[in-house]
């Protein structure tokens, strides 16, 4: 849905001619840009997926989730694991990384849907994860953060 | 107007009707009782006073106690909790008089529109008459009962929060009566329903006892008869070797919500239901600009951005968030109108402040005091003394920024905010709305701090405005570099004095003059000293911001001002600072007190360590009367406070525990305006921003502080929330002096040492 901004210009007349204070008490200018509850315009909403770059958005919806994870190659893991190839590999496969029981007992390979479901709810995709921590509801959100975690794995 | 002993006011049947119609449509559960008492006050609260008081120079107070049905007593109190626990404290007065136990006293904020405070309730309330002009406390009840509705309406605009005044005027002269006149009608009610002299009945834990026939009441048993009781023409208060809870440290009753997280602050209040939209505004900054363009096609693309608003004095943005409206309104570039002080820096205005004063030279400007001969015996004295001081702007910097929650529409307005001044809040939000005063609702809620920056009502205003053209309820949130650029500061000044001594080092003249018109007026004199020839005069400036009250208002500077010159004349008679101050205190027995209190608490003239240095300051402030003497260590690279003894005379300290921690809270606002804060201007605008440019004192900077109390005047009370304040600079500054012989004439002391 595309809005044009709706531009509406109220008494420009008093333009500095009065003094800082309450005299003009409605607005000079009133800029509405949508009402609250309406969907948001596509210029401020387009994400990056429709534009077709579903890594770059990807990328900047794993801003949270670097809190915990590195993604450089070869990069120490933080409180969570480093996700740099992840996908492809088997769940809690990570020598270095201290998983807990339920990940390294869980028998998932890491594809893409075995990610969204993880990342859906992680808790009940590996009753027992320690990822207590960065469920995803947003499935184009997931979908995105999965390319990005699959750009990272060449 | 009758004043006869033996007359009662006259009482209609309509007035009686009218007075029980009022508590029923007051929304108070059925079967209560309300006593109300409206009552002049003494209290000057100078600035304030035409809001206040509409020109007849009296400030009214009012004050309502309720006894409800499961024998609870509600004091409904005209002031905002800002921290200060007043309210509390006035709650405690009530209870006492009232021979209620404190577990059973409720303390509840008047609201700020309805019955309370319309002329129509005082009307129906207090019923018709006149206002004998009593100057006792006790007397002003006759006006209450004999009515003064047609002043009463002006109550509306005495719900205010400032001036230090809420237990010595509220409290002392509305609450303690109206507790009083409870109790006077709840015996006279339980008198006429047993057949008993009503002499024979006694008080305790809110129930009456006749001891000779074993009959007992709670008082809400007889809270419904007593309201039928006609009232009393002058309720006995108690004496002070009566009081069971005054003078008591009874534990605030605002502190449970406040532990457990459950009090509602202004930034918390708002309608329930998902439309309440968040505005971040940004003012000119330059006073008397406007907005003369705006630039927004970047934060027209920024998330969650609902309106953008060029508001002719402000530009706002509204959006889902109020991050995301703060973001927004950075992405805006704004051009303003010119000013002609678009030039103006802090170093020109201060050389125009000094050139004002070289104007009224040693004996022009506005007099404020003028005995003796001044001039003439500074001519003949052995020993002058001359000495300019300067202070800057400051800021309040509550902790809490501001922040207003408006909602506009059907003709309503419904405003949520922390305010001094609920009632011109309300008028403010009005105008923004454009609807009358009546359609405004202010919903009562707790002050994150409050100081003097929530006496304005600018900010609902706004709020209003803002609502009023998005249709749906706006969170206004001022972002702290808004706070700080747009405050209404405490005047930056420029103070010079010229001082004689005789040959002996007795002071024989004090000569002042300095800039701004003060408020307290009183702030600047020094009549308590025993000097025989004074002349203290104002220069007039214009100040290129807004200036308002500052905790302790004018006293802020003045305190400075005169314990830093007093303490020049000390030295330049080879005297002792707190020795020459007890030389001139003689004729001032309560401050002699409470200065020789202080000095002994910190062992004045006691060895310190190297380096270290001691400095007194007394300052009578809001009728209290405190002494400070400051510990510094300057053996580091900038001063530190170690300790600070405070010796307080109030009059009589209604809760020892509120008074002691309102002196330490003063103490410390004072020191962090003392050793680091200034607001500068560049460019017409404020060059402060937010806490890294204008510090307040943490932690590891606070002094040890000790606080004694004397009850030097148990019925002549003085503030408390201000008080503790203006001595801390000078007994700093004092300090530095004794430690390293340099003196410190102008503030914040930090930038000496730099």
């Amino acid at each position: 849905m595309k809005h044009a901004s709706l531009v509406l210009l109220i008494g420009l007349a008093s333009l500095g001619l009065s003094a800082c204070g309450s005299e003009s008490q409605e607005p000079v200018e009133q800029i509405v840009i949508r009402e609250p509850g309406a969907e948001a315009p596509a210029a401020q909403n387009v994400t990056a997926a429709e534009s077709g770059d579903l890594v770059a958005a990807g990328k900047a919806a794993f801003a949270v989730c670097s809190a915990c994870h590195s993604v450089e190659p070869g990069a120490a893991s933080g409180i969570g694991p480093n996700l740099n190839g992840v996908v492809g590999r088997a769940a809690g496969s990570l020598d270095s990384f201290g998983y807990s029981g339920a990940m390294t007992g869980s028998d998932v390979s890491w594809d893409a849907d075995e990610l969204d479901a993880f990342l859906a709810n992680p808790s009940a995709k590996v009753p027992g994860t320690t990822m207590v921590a960065g469920a995803v509801t947003d499935a184009d959100k997931r979908a995105a953060i999965i390319a990005y975690l699959s750009s990272l794995s060449q | 107007m009758s004043e006869g002993a033996d007359t009662k006011p006259p009482r209609s049947k309509a007035a009686k009707w009218t007075r029980r119609g009022f508590i029923g449509a007051g929304a108070l559960a059925g079967g209560a009782l309300i006593v109300g008492v409206a009552v002049r006050s003494g209290n000057p609260v100078g600035k304030l006073k035409p809001i206040v008081a509409g020109g007849e120079g009296e400030a009214l107070v009012n004050s309502w106690v309720k006894i409800g049905a499961d024998n609870l007593v509600t004091a409904i109190v005209p002031h905002c909790e800002m921290g200060q626990g007043a309210n509390s404290t006035i709650a405690q007065m009530l209870a006492d008089e009232m021979d209620v136990n404190w577990e059973n006293v409720r303390v509840m904020d008047a609201p700020a529109d309805g019955n309370y405070v319309s002329q129509h309730a005082a009307r129906l309330f207090v019923g018709p008459g006149t206002l004998p002009d009593k100057p006792n406390a006790v007397s002003f009840m006759e006006p209450t009962y004999d009515g003064l509705f047609t002043q009463v309406a002006k109550l509306a605009s005495a719900y205010i929060t400032g001036g230090s005044s809420s237990v010595r005027s509220t409290g002392q002269n509305g609450m303690r009566i109206a507790g009083a006149a409870a109790r006077e009608m709840l015996v006279a009610a339980a008198a006429q329903e047993w057949g008993v002299p009503a002499a024979e009945i006694t008080t305790e834990n809110a129930t009456l006892t006749h001891a000779k026939s074993g009959k007992s009441a709670l008082y809400s048993a007889m809270a419904a008869p007593a309201s039928e009781q006609d009232l009393p023409r002058a309720p006995k208060i108690k004496d002070i070797s009566e009081f069971k809870l005054m003078g008591t440290p009874a534990p605030r009753k605002d502190i449970p919500v406040k532990v457990d997280g459950t009090a509602m602050f202004g930034i918390d209040g708002g309608p329930d239901g998902s439309d309440l939209r968040y505005a971040a505004i940004k003012a000119c900054p330059v006073v008397g600009s406007q907005v003369a363009s705006i630039e927004t096609s970047a934060a027209q693309a920024m998330g969650g951005v609902l309106q953008i608003l060029n508001m002719g004095d402000f530009v706002a943005v509204i959006a889902d968030s109020y991050w995301q409206a703060q973001q927004a309104l950075g992405a805006i570039e704004t051009t303003y109108t010119k000013t002609e002080i678009d030039d103006l820096d802090s170093a020109q205005m201060f050389a125009n402040f000094a050139s004002a004063l070289d104007e009224a030279g040693d004996a022009g400007g506005n007099s404020k005091a003028d005995y003796g001969d001044a001039a003439g015996a500074f001519a003949d004295a052995a020993n002058k003394v001359e000495a300019e001081y300067q202070v800057p702007y400051l800021a309040h910097a509550t902790m809490e920024p501001m922040n207003c929650t408006a909602w506009v529409r059907d003709g309503k307005c419904d405003i949520w905010t922390g305010t001094q001044v609920p009632l011109m809040s309300r008028d403010g939000a009005a105008e923004g709305a454009g609807l009358d005063a009546d359609d405004v609702t202010m919903h009562s809620v707790f002050l994150g701090g409050g100081f003097g920056r929530r006496l304005t009502p600018e900010y609902t205003n706004q709020a209003a405005r803002l609502a009023k053209a998005a249709g749906y309820p706006i969170k206004m949130i001022w972002s702290r570099e808004e706070d700080t650029a747009q405050d209404f500061y405490r005047p930056a000044d420029i103070s010079r004095f010229t001082g004689g001594l005789d040959a002996e080092g007795k002071v024989v003249c004090w000569n002042n003059v300095h800039c701004t018109e003060d408020e307290p007026a009183e702030a600047p004199l020094v009549e308590f000293y025993d000097i025989a020839n004074v002349s203290v005069r104002t220069s007039e400036v214009e100040h290129p911001l807004r200036i308002g009250a500052w905790r302790s208002v004018a006293h802020s500077q003045h305190g400075f001002f005169v314990e830093s010159f007093v303490d020049e004349l000390a030295h330049a008679a080879g005297k002792d600072p707190f020795e020459f101050r007890r030389s001139l205190l003689a004729n001032s027995p309560r401050h002699l007190k409470v200065l020789e209190g202080v000095a002994k608490m910190a062992n004045w003239g006691g060895a310190l360590p190297e380096g270290h240095g001691r400095g007194i300051a007394i300052v009578r402030s809001f009728n209290s009367i405190v002494a400070e003497i400051a510990e510094v260590d300057m053996t580091g690279d900038k001063p530190r406070v170690t300790k600070v003894f405070c010796c307080v005379d109030a009059g009589f300290a209604m809760n020892p525990d509120g008074l002691k921690a309102q002196m330490e809270s003063g103490i410390i606002y004072g020191l962090s305006a003392a050793m680091h804060n200034e607001i500068t201007i560049k460019n017409g605008a404020v060059e402060q921003s937010n806490f890294h440019d204008y510090h307040m004192m943490r932690m590891d900077d606070a002094p040890e502080i000790a606080v004694e109390i004397i009850n030097g005047a148990p019925n002549n009370l003085g503030g408390a929330g201000e008080p503790g304040l203006p001595p801390a600079a000078p007994a700093l500054a004092n300090a530095v002096f004794a430690a390293t012989g340099k003196r410190i004439r102008s503030l914040p002391i930090a930038k000496h040492f730099s």
